[in-house]
């Protein structure tokens, strides 16, 4: 059960799938117009992962590790279809705004690389917190990178006006250079908070500059907690 | 040998499994995604050409089959009890493919009702301004059939976009031609 809790919440921080990890970038820079899309787009990556994460962790010692890659791609290319065609039936208008983002979930970096990484080599149950945890990370990041260019680009925020009268929206914040600042700040903020913490618990500076990957300890953090 | 085999095997009942699912999922869904689609890209263009209908002209829609085999969806706009409009979307060649009219027509006089474009692709600021009221609002109240001025008829043609402009023209051509097939078949269906 510790497990399970520890694989569902490092999801959520630890290993924020668009901050931490920076995998599934595309979707991210591109549908965060507004905090609805990326909900939207959120949720259904969210579905994608979990069922994805389980179905590979299921049938995980029958598939030959030769055609791994086919397999796990056939399973997301067929959950990514089903999402889409349910995002058709019952949420129309969602479909209309993330057009073709949502058929390329398939080749989202996360989706393959928890498969590979995790699920051909947990339990299902491990799996499925695996796939529930960074699916809500890779949700909540969208959402919170949706609103902030929402609020500031069209000064809502889920659609209401959030903003004082005479606000004068960025529209440079909704257009594609807004999600590139946005990204960058958000990055920059998260990195100078966590050597912020490191340095409070004394760790030295200096190693985190001799090191290959620059300032970033996203790789050390993990260790240096266990 | 035997590992072949076993990855023949297991690809092709995970790739069958996936297909028997999905085409059932497919069947299931169709329906219902026809409506939506019908709802949110064509509903604003049929509601914006027949404001005073009574009637949900999407929900009453019919198929018809035509001569050459192809089928349409017909939109009625019933007032006062009696059919006095119908739409079909039809589609013209734009600059960037495809380029979706929906046309209304006036059943008593035989004119236009109005047109509203439900799909395109055309170039952002260019050909895109025939969906502005300063071109649309030509085609209201036009008897058939309707052609650009330069080819002997009333529309002007945005200028800078005549390949959009031609392709909503002929989009309307089109329906007109399906228009003036069915229309017998249409007085009867909805009296």
């Amino acid at each position: 059960m510790n497990q399970f809790i520890q694989e569902l919440t490092k999801g959520l921080w630890k290993e924020l799938p668009p901050f931490r990890l920076l995998l599934g970038l595309c979707p991210v820079l591109a549908v965060t117009k507004s905090a609805s899309n990326g909900i939207g787009m959120g949720m259904a990556v969210l579905f994608v992962l979990t069922l994805s994460n389980m179905l590979i962790s299921l049938v995980r010692n029958i598939i030959p590790s030769k055609v791994r890659i086919a397999c796990f791609i056939t399973i997301s290319a067929t959950l990514v279809v089903a999402v889409e065609l349910l995002m058709q039936a019952y949420a129309y208008p969602l479909y209309l705004q993330l057009g073709i983002f949502v058929p390329l979930i398939v080749v989202n970096c996360i989706i393959l690389g928890r498969a590979e990484a995790f699920a051909a080599k947990n339990p299902v149950h491990l799996a499925i917190a695996d796939g529930l945890g960074m699916g809500l990370g890779f949700t909540m990041s969208l959402t919170f990178l949706g609103s902030i260019r929402e609020i500031l680009g069209a000064g809502t925020w889920f659609g209401y006006p959030v903003m004082w009268d005479g606000f004068q929206p960025f529209t440079i914040m909704v257009e594609a250079p807004g999600a590139f600042l946005c990204l960058g700040l958000t990055l920059a903020a998260m990195n100078y908070g966590t050597r912020r913490q490191l340095m409070k618990r004394n760790r030295e500076g200096s190693e985190a500059s001799a090191s290959p990957c620059g300032g970033c300890r996203a790789c050390s953090i993990g260790k240096s907690q266990d | 040998m035997k590992s072949i085999l076993q990855m023949i095997v297991v690809l092709s009942v995970l790739c069958g499994m996936a297909g028997f699912c999905l085409s059932y999922l497919k069947m299931t869904t169709a329906p219902l995604i026809e409506s939506q689609a019908l709802t949110f890209v064509q509903g604003p263009a049929i509601l914006e050409v027949f404001k005073n209908a009574e009637n949900s002209p999407i929900e009453d829609r019919r198929s018809f089959t035509l001569a050459d085999g192809r089928r349409v969806n017909v939109f009625p706009c019933m007032e006062g009890g009696r059919l006095t409009g119908v739409a079909v979307e039809q589609f013209g060649s734009g600059y960037g493919g495809d380029l979706g009219v929906v046309v209304g027509f006036r059943i008593a006089e035989d004119t236009l009702a109005g047109i509203g474009i439900t799909t395109m692709k055309e170039t952002a600021g260019v050909g895109t301004r025939v969906k502005e009221p300063s071109f649309l609002k030509q085609f209201p109240g036009k008897a058939l059939p309707v052609k650009l001025r330069n080819q002997g008829g009333e529309i002007d043609a945005i200028s800078g976009a005549t390949v959009s402009s031609n392709g909503v023209i002929g989009a309307v051509a089109k329906a007109v031609d399906v228009y003036q097939e069915l229309k017998p078949l249409l007085l009867e269906t909805w009296k």
